[in-house]
């Protein structure tokens, strides 16, 4: 008999050694779950129930940003584009440079505009025309969609309509946008809305304002 | 010198003679302390036990280090239960005031805060008042 090793000896102890440490280290890891005991739960979750009650006091005062808010009012009228021919979108950022929001002229001429930043969770909207019966503003994250006419959701998981951009069109056919609106508000609610926050004396003719003030 | 006990010859051989081995010996060396229990200790009397005065603590006896209150546990889940129940129902608050607030409905926010603030006291409630461990 020889002093000599075999290196399959060699490959079982390494395979021996491997093993042990993966055990020892399920072992650690199953000392250290049995150590989170059931008022440690209850500890924790009595905290995360303070936190939730932080977060919506943080959510009803105001922290979040939101399209629409009033403060948007005080932002100066864009021009989007020279005209919009039917069939036709275009995208562009309003109020604000990091707002982005599309512009769209639908198949009978109605002038439609949103912001693009879907509802879920903010990824960029897309106009389909291919889509639904006049098209649909289409979110390829999570195939989220909304109709075109009031921002609807008809499809998906975004928990609200998109928010829309108020637009108007001048006699020389160039298209401007003039407002924003918080989600699922129609357009005459927030076009009284915000003049009521300009407070410019400006009135819209013989339409008459619905109680702007939401609460 | 070594103990008789790790001398195993010895033992050996006072098994063999019938006799006890005087380190197996009962009692004592000490004469006082070989007295009948009643002289050792004249405080303890007959009386004593549950109806000595004295008697403060009832000391190991039936059901010693075990569970007093076994209700207690199934308790203690029964609280874990309703803290997460309310946790549940404040995520779900919070999605509807956040949608409420992003919709422009300000006042339906707070009331859903307000929901939550109560959510949170039971919470609370079932964390801090339950019975008393041991």
């Amino acid at each position: 008999m020889t002093d000599e090793q075999h290196p399959g000896d060699a490959d079982g102890s390494a395979v021996d050694e491997t093993a042990a440490e993966e055990r020892s280290r399920l072992q650690d890891r199953l000392s250290a779950d049995s150590l989170t005991s059931r008022r440690d739960y209850l500890r924790v979750m009595a905290t995360v129930s303070g936190g939730l009650v932080v977060g919506s006091v943080a959510v009803s005062a105001g922290v979040l940003p939101r399209h629409g808010d009033a403060a948007a009012a005080d932002v100066q009228p864009l021009k989007v584009v020279d005209r919009l021919r039917r069939g036709q979108a275009v995208t562009f950022a309003y109020p604000t440079e990091h707002d982005r929001a599309i512009a769209i002229r639908l198949q009978d001429g109605t002038l439609v505009g949103y912001s693009t930043v879907c509802t879920h969770l903010a990824c960029g909207v897309l106009w389909r025309e291919d889509r639904g019966a006049e098209g649909e503003l289409y979110c390829p994250c999570h195939e989220g969609a909304f109709e075109p006419r009031e921002g609807a959701v008809v499809q998906g998981p975004p928990p609200r309509g998109l928010p829309k951009v108020l637009l108007a069109e001048r006699t020389d056919g160039s298209v401007w946008a003039i407002g924003t609106a918080y989600s699922d508000e129609s357009r005459l609610h927030a076009a009284c809305r915000e003049l009521n926050a300009k407070d410019s004396g400006v009135r819209l003719g013989h339409v008459a304002c619905p109680n702007s003030a939401r609460s | 010198m070594a103990h008789p006990a790790d001398r195993p010859e010895e033992f050996r051989s006072d098994s063999a003679l019938g006799a006890a081995a005087p380190w197996s010996a009962p009692g004592s060396v000490q004469p006082r302390l070989n007295r009948p229990v009643a002289d050792r200790y004249p405080q303890i009397r007959p009386t004593s036990g549950y109806g000595d005065s004295r008697i403060r603590r009832s000391g190991p006896g039936p059901g010693a280090g075990t569970d007093h209150d076994p209700e207690r546990s199934a308790m203690l889940t029964g609280r874990l239960v309703v803290v997460l129940s309310v946790v549940v129902g404040q995520l779900w608050a919070l999605g509807v005031g956040v949608d409420a607030w992003m919709q422009g409905h300000t006042s339906t926010a707070w009331w859903c805060t307000g929901f939550e603030g109560l959510s949170f006291l039971i919470a609370l409630a079932a964390w801090r008042f339950g019975p008393t461990d041991h």
